[in-house]
């Protein structure tokens, strides 16, 4: 019955809409992992990134799966195959790119890659000795997508992340410089080479630099670059110079630059500006043209030693050099003479001159300069004068000095270039005193002097005659008696000799009395030794016999 | 075909999923709770079929990525590899542990599949109410039960390494998004195994019975 009534109520089961209910809830867990799977897929698929290929001329230090393509260190991809061109000359690198830096393969993006590197300007890439080699990029700036590349063999020496300038130098040779040769500013490495070209009519070379920032802002439009390759030695009217930069450049080169004080507070010079390389820094700071004053000296002495470039001082501070030698042809006497054109430098004045007189100074237009000059001239005296910069060398300079008490002179300024009074050089001066002095010896009066001396001489040899004669006297007269004396003496002397003959018999003799006495004497010193010797051996076998007497003598 | 098609649901008793006493149920509705130790009686577990099919739908779901996705990632100095299951079978192997490769493929490559496709085919049968082979399925099921958790040795072997092989920058080993989906299948698969009422199994050919009724 019961199981009938059991059977009847199965059809009755009211669980049908529950379980209904449930279906969803259970088959949340699917659903759910189902949408994880799917989230897992679909985020796989955004973050594929493109494929790309880089052909390098060899794989060396690549392995697919294990170099990665680094980009400021980042991993932006994985290399991901490794096979030869078709044609065998290089290898296809096949790497595998993140999404992220999709934006980073442009047309003009650069691979190359990356392992230690030792070179003269520094150590690089030291990491990859423990990380493998990796391939890094230098995005390009092009906004156009690209996918195959060529790798470049070496890396270039700067890459995007850097901020700086880049500046073109125009050189005539590329004397020691090469890519990454450094580059000072006041002894700063401030940026370095990164290329070179040879300009399309071969003859200059177009160097291109890159200053980092912020030092590429003091380069203005009148700053000067000069090569500063190694060590520079001159011999010159100012003595031996030397001039090095430091050990590193003096191995690889380098390249200075320098805004001349007296330029004019520029603004920064606009990038890939071009300037001149020069040699060297003088030729570098020299001061265009239209800055110099130019004078023409006429000298009396010779110019030996004087050459093109020594130094042009006032009071003795340089402030320009000899640009020019030669001879000139004097249509009035028919002769020549001595030429040397100058060249002072304002910007050198301005340098000697306190701060606030540059100022001033620099105001000065070209007449105010050459009335200044004028009344240095006419006023204090200043004059031209050679002068020898080194004993050894025997270098010549021009100075120009005060000398206030020379004849009055003046520019010359209808001359073109003015012609610079001038006074002799010092060497000059010394001939003239050694003239004078010359002058003063002819004066002194040698013949009277000779005769006189004669005269003295005479007589000083009747002196002598009259001495000689004095001497012969003395060997006529006092010899004979000397050799008398020295008899009686020789036989003083033997009767002495007899006296100590006999003292000797008394004392010395072997029967002479003291002997025989000392003797004794000594006889009896032995005698008591021998006593005592004898003591001290009783004393010996019987020490008793000190306290209780001498013992009988055992038979 | 069986005679036996006599289950305790069809006599009007219902035994206790704990203790195994067989009691009458307190009402058709509602089965109450064993008299003896308090568990709550059930005819046959709840929803047993759905649930069963909801979780291995998830497990299967969950057995893509887990082979596909790497599991671990091992840092070394010089190279960095992720590596899924199947990689490291390959790896095991060429390296010679032919043996180790063998036990990895079969604990977490087959068994995990085996037991899906196991499960399957029992909701299957179950669901189209076969009647053959009823004792092979059960055992079957009692297998399944027994094996399943043995899966979970590979999560806990490739959590020892995270753990351990921490020595950088000479070596290290992280995990992978796959040991999730690896260890979502074998606890899915656990649970679906459990979900599953193996009295069903004979349901069956008295559900046969009675549509032939």
């Amino acid at each position: 019955m019961t199981e009938n009534a059991d059977l009847a109520n199965v059809p009755e089961a009211t669980h049908v809409p529950k379980k209904r209910a449930r279906v969803p809830v259970v088959w949340i867990i699917p659903i759910v992992a189902a949408l994880v799977g799917a989230g897992i897929v679909v985020q796989q698929y955004l973050n594929e990134g493109p494929t790309i290929r880089i052909s390098f001329r060899t794989a060396e230090g690549i392995e697919p799966g294990k170099t990665f393509i680094k980009y400021k260190d980042v991993d932006i991809g994985k290399v991901t195959k490794v096979v030869l061109s078709k044609d065998f000359s290089k290898v296809i690198v096949t790497a595998k790119m993140e999404k992220h830096a999709q934006g980073l393969l442009v047309d003009d993006s650069r691979f190359w890659t990356v392992k230690p590197r030792v070179t003269l300007s520094g150590v690089s890439g030291l990491g990859t000795l423990l990380s493998g080699n990796y391939i890094g990029v230098e995005p390009g700036k092009s906004g156009k997508s690209h996918r195959d590349f060529a790798g470049l063999e070496v890396p270039p020496p700067i890459t995007g992340g850097m901020s700086g300038r880049e500046f073109t130098l125009r050189a005539s040779t590329l004397g020691s410089l090469g890519i990454g040769s450094p580059i000072y500013y006041r002894r700063l490495n401030v940026g370095q080479v990164i290329g070179y070209a040879l300009a399309p009519d071969g003859t200059s070379f177009d160097v291109r630099i890159f200053l980092d920032t912020p030092y590429d802002g003091y380069v203005t439009s009148d700053t000067r670059f000069w090569e500063s390759s190694g060590i520079r030695a001159t011999m010159g009217a100012g003595g031996l110079s030397l001039e090095t930069e430091s050990v590193l450049s003096i191995l690889i080169g380098g390249i200075r630059f320098e805004t001349p004080p007296s330029a004019t507070a520029g603004i920064p010079a606009p990038e890939k500006s071009v300037f001149t390389l020069f040699d060297n820094r003088d030729a570098a700071m020299a001061p265009p043209v239209a800055e110099s004053e130019r004078y023409v000296l006429y000298f009396q002495e010779s110019l030996r030693g004087l050459s093109v470039g020594a130094p042009v001082t006032l009071l003795g501070l340089p402030i320009g050099e000899v640009t020019e030698i030669s001879l000139d042809y004097v249509p009035e006497t028919q002769g020549v003479r001595t030429r040397v054109e100058v060249m002072t430098f304002q910007y050198r004045v301005h340098r000697q001159l306190g701060k606030t007189d540059v100022i001033a100074a620099k105001a000065m237009s070209r007449e105010d300069r050459k009335k200044f000059m004028q009344r240095l001239v006419e006023e204090k005296g200043l004059r031209a004068q050679l002068r020898t910069g080194s004993l050894i060398s025997g270098q010549l300079y021009v100075a120009l000095d005060y000398f206030p008490d020379t004849p009055k002179a003046r520019i010359d300024w209808a001359k073109e270039p003015p012609q610079f009074p001038v006074v002799p050089g010092k060497m000059e001066n010394i001939e003239l005193q050694l003239k004078s002095i010359l002058a003063k010896l002819e004066k002194i009066p040698v013949e009277e002097i000779g005769n006189d001396l004669r005269k003295t001489l005479e007589t000083l040899d009747n002196t002598l005659q009259s001495a000689d004669r004095t001497l012969t006297r003395v060997d006529e007269e006092t010899l004979p008696e000397a050799k008398k004396t020295l008899e009686d003496l020789r036989r003083a002397i033997a009767a002495a000799e007899r006296v100590l003959s006999n003292t000797d018999n008394t004392l010395l003799g072997p029967d002479a009395p003291a002997q025989q006495e000392l003797r004794d004497a000594l006889q009896e010193i032995a005698r008591s030794a021998r006593a005592i010797r004898l003591l001290a051996d009783t004393l010996e076998r019987n020490p008793e016999s000190l306290l209780r007497g001498k013992t009988k003598e055992t038979p | 075909m069986t005679a036996v098609a006599r289950t305790g649901m069809r006599e009007g008793f219902v035994s206790c999923d704990a203790c195994g006493l067989l009691s009458r149920p307190a009402g058709a509705e509602e089965p109450g709770e064993c008299p003896r130790c308090g568990e709550e009686l059930e005819f046959r577990r709840r929803d047993a079929i759905q649930r069963t099919w909801a979780l291995v739908a998830a497990a299967a779901i969950c057995y893509l990525p887990a082979n596909i996705l790497p599991v671990m990632r091992t840092t070394t100095l010089t190279s960095e590899a992720p590596d899924t299951i199947i990689s490291g079978v390959v790896y095991l192997y060429m390296s010679g542990s032919w043996y180790l490769a063998l036990i990895l493929l079969i604990a977490s490559v087959m068994i995990p599949l085996a037991k899906l496709a196991a499960l399957v085919f029992l909701l299957v049968t179950v669901q189209r109410g076969s009647d053959r082979n009823n004792r092979e399925r059960a055992r079957l099921y009692r297998v399944l039960e027994i094996i399943g958790r043995w899966s979970m040795v590979d999560v806990f072997v490739a959590t020892f390494v995270v753990a351990l092989i921490q020595l950088r920058p000479l070596m290290s080993v992280a995990p992978e998004p796959g040991v999730l989906f690896f260890s979502a299948v074998v606890i899915l698969t656990i649970f679906a195994a459990e979900s599953f009422d193996p009295r069903l199994i004979w349901d069956s050919s008295q559900g046969k019975q009675e549509r032939d009724d």
